[in-house]
């Protein structure tokens, strides 16, 4: 169509509901409009002739009158999904998240079990994945002890996940005070003991930040367990890679040298 | 035994890390805990994956022996008190603080506690009770916590621990008494199933104080698809497993003192909570794998146990009345067990389904399900949009999660192969076994030597690094047929595929 209205937003929870509630109260009809997350990837390179780019300012009210109706109207569990979809790196998440939405409001609660359906489908596949990262991450991110006791971690993941893997550390280690960086997007989750956490960004982290200060002797120790627990008769990196990814060993006690934490 | 004196915790945990690898039950599992505010720690039912070690294999649980200063001498052991090795102990502080130190930079969801025999059984548990003790009370420790219980120690002794540990294990070791017997000369069967029935029966009363209702129920109890066609009913009509006489429960009948110890004074209302788990050794002795999982289905039924881990034997001290492991530990043997002991848990199977005394070892080359499933094709092919959760899972290729998923989607719609795949669900194998309104995806002739060799092309997926188990030589067997699929043949075949099955060692 030469007539397609876009309506880009920005790439977060807030922004691609806004867009939605935008798009929805315009009035083109819904096969005349789409959605477009702002991201690095595609700064407008495949940016379509003849449609009308319409720029959505985030709007938080917006943004919370979709969120509510999306509770009340089809399901907590629904609105579960559209958030942890929201935070997936994949593009074109707001648009599938506009038409996951006019299925919702007119199925009811039982869109999510409609999984023979593409756009549910593709939802469903996109939480399956920001899940695996989450729970990967609950056991690969590992903290380091600064000078002054406060632990701090820097994980570089594919999707958003801050949000989802910080709680767990908050009930597990509440009187701890704690950084988890993310050095993809340069924010940071913050916890101090008695306070909720919260989430701030912060432009330009220096890895070694984050690493051991003081030469942490538990590091080495957990190195020593971590070469010792291995049964020589049984090696097979084969079968370690392909549940412990290449990618997340970078960030990880067990598999930085100590020269390479200089040369990272 | 050489003792060093003022041994750095370096050099401790070294040895005795090194000297607990092969103990395999390294899972969090079981328990969910939400972290109490005040202490540290919490739990989550699922487990959690912390790293995986050069072998591969998980590390959850700062997995170590409190002390290899071992009295017992059991032949297939690297600590065994006849060997030349260097050795060591923790104290109950040291254990502590290396536990919240590594719990608290998340290297780990807690401790699994295990330990050679030092003095004596009783002195060993009080050292263990001493350090759950510490990190339970003193250090506020939420997390997770796996311990043994340490045969022919003391019932008040493992009471107590057990109010501290999320879920304790005694090692069954081998199947038979017999092997036992020859291979740990020091212990003996009673032993390790008399701590076994008390944590159990501790449990349940535990649990019926609580008004919990834990599995107790085995699921399989109730007949699965039609029991007429296995020929099984007297099995799931005599319940739990009288078909074998490798356990007896009446071996067993504990009559602790149990009411002479108070529990702790911290607020843990649960015993065990995790349950407890078991482990043997595989391919040590000569018990056949229809013995071994006889011995699991019993375990699972009578005394309640959550796991029972498999351990493929390493030969580590060349012991020349030991088989020698130079090719490597059993491997896919330790696999097939696995996966069998799963179809037991999950899937609804009994043992007698999978193997028979005159057929005693899993099939190489076909996982345990699909072995079954071709020969009783005369259940076949189910319907996708019809067929109950229970029948969904005999189908091989389709799982737990698989077959959930079905059964959530055909709610809103009749489903076709097309979604099937759509919504990830593999169907390699699962082509040969089901229709979809009907209809199967190819004309398939319901043949046993075809899907045989369409399942064997199919290839069960080994874990990496598993498959170097079978032999070159094995396959080459194999050489003169085709497998190359051609679904328009007709496939009949005059090469009758034999199954091969390995021999224990
Ligand atoms: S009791 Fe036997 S298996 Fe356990 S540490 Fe001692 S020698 Fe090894």
């Amino acid at each position: 169509m030469d007539n397609t209205k876009i309506f880009v937003c920005e790439n977060s929870i807030d922004g691609i509901f806004t867009a939605i509630y935008q798009a929805w109260s315009s009035g083109y009809g819904h096969a005349n409009v789409k959605i477009e997350e702002q991201c690095d990837k595609n700064n407008y390179s495949n940016m379509e002739l003849f449609s009308e780019y319409i720029i959505v300012k985030t709007d938080f009210d917006k943004a919370l009158k979709v969120s509510k109706s999306v509770k009340n109207k089809i399901s907590q569990e629904a609105f579960d999904m559209v958030c942890r979809a929201a935070l997936s790196d994949y593009q074109g998440k707001g648009d599938l998240i506009y038409r996951f939405l006019i299925l919702g409001f007119h199925m009811g609660g039982k869109i999510v079990n409609h999984l023979s359906h593409e756009v549910v489908n593709r939802i469903f596949k996109l939480n399956r994945y920001v899940n695996y990262e989450v729970h990967h991450l609950l056991g690969f991110i590992r903290f380091s002890e600064q000078d002054n006791r406060i632990l701090t971690s820097i994980i570089h993941p594919k999707n958003n996940v801050l949000s989802l893997v910080t709680p767990h550390f908050a009930d597990r280690l509440p009187n701890e005070k704690f950084v988890i960086f993310d050095g993809n997007r340069n924010i940071c989750s913050l916890h101090v003991p008695g306070k909720s956490w919260i989430i701030a960004e912060i432009p330009g982290i220096e890895k070694n930040d984050c690493r051991d200060i003081v030469d942490d002797e538990y590091g080495n120790l957990w190195k020593a367990f971590f070469d010792n627990i291995a049964i020589k008769e049984r090696v097979n990196p084969k079968l370690q890679r392909n549940n412990l990814p290449l990618r997340f060993r970078k960030d990880m006690t067990e598999f930085i040298t100590g020269n390479a934490i200089s040369t990272l | 035994m050489i003792i060093q004196e003022g041994m750095s915790i370096q050099r401790k945990l070294e040895i005795l890390s090194d000297a607990a690898k092969f103990d395999v039950a390294c899972t969090s599992s079981g328990v969910d805990r939400k972290g109490n505010q005040t202490g540290i720690g919490n739990s989550l039912a699922c487990g959690i994956c912390h790293t995986f070690s050069a072998d591969g294999r998980c590390i959850s649980l700062l997995k170590i022996l409190f002390t290899n200063e071992c009295i017992f001498d059991c032949k297939y052991c690297i600590n065994r008190s006849s060997n030349d090795v260097v050795r060591a102990s923790f104290t109950p502080k040291e254990l502590c603080e290396l536990t919240i130190e590594f719990y608290r930079r998340n290297y780990i969801e807690g401790l699994f506690l295990s330990s050679g025999i030092k003095v004596s059984p009783n002195h060993t548990m009080e050292l263990i009770f001493e350090t759950l003790r510490m990190l339970r009370e003193e250090y506020h420790f939420n997390g997770y916590i796996h311990c043994k219980a340490i045969p022919g120690s003391d019932p008040v002794l493992i009471e107590a621990i057990g109010w501290y540990a999320d879920r304790m294990s005694v090692n069954l070791e081998f199947p038979t008494a017999e092997s036992l017997k020859q291979l740990a000369p020091h212990k003996n069967r009673k032993n390790i199933l008399k701590p076994m029935r008390q944590i159990q029966l501790r449990r349940e009363s535990n649990n019926e104080y609580l008004g919990i209702h834990d599995n107790k129920q085995p699921h399989y109890n109730a007949p699965v698809l039609r029991d007429d066609v296995f020929g099984m009913d007297s099995i799931y009509n005599k319940g739990p497993s009288n078909d074998n006489s490798l356990l007896k429960i009446d071996d067993v009948n504990y009559k602790g003192g149990i009411s002479l110890y108070k529990r702790p004074s911290i607020k843990r209302d649960k015993f065990v909570p995790a349950g407890q788990s078991t482990q043997m050794i595989i391919g040590a002795t000569e018990e056949s794998d229809y013995q071994i999982m006889s011995v699991s289905q019993s375990l699972y039924d009578n005394f309640n146990l959550k796991r029972v881990f498999y351990s493929a034997f390493v030969n580590v001290n060349d012991d020349s009345n030991l088989p020698s492991t130079q090719d490597g530990p059993p491997l896919l043997r330790e696999h097939r067990l696995y996966q069998a002991d799963w179809l037991i848990r999950f899937y609804g199977f009994r043992i007698s389904e999978l193997l028979t005394e005159k057929n005693p070892n899993f099939n190489v080359f076909l996982d345990p399900k699909c072995d079954w499933a071709i020969r009783h094709l005369e259940m076949f092919p189910v319907e996708v949009n019809k067929a109950d959760y229970r029948t969904l899972l005999r189908v091989p290729g389709i799982g737990v999660n698989s077959a959930r998923r079905i059964i959530a989607a055909r709610k809103t719609a009749v489903l076709g192969f097309k979604d099937l795949k759509a919504m990830g669900i593999v169907l390699k194998r699962a082509v040969y076994f089901i229709t979809c309104n009907g209809r199967m995806m190819y004309p398939i002739k319901l043949n046993e030597d075809f899907i045989t060799r369409e399942l064997l092309t199919a290839n069960d997926r080994l874990p990496y690094g598993i498959d170097r188990d079978i032999t070159y030589k094995q396959l080459s067997l194999f050489d003169d047929i085709s497998f190359k699929s051609d679904y328009k043949q007709d496939a009949k075949t005059d090469i009758k595929l034999v199954p091969q099955r390995y021999s224990p060692i």
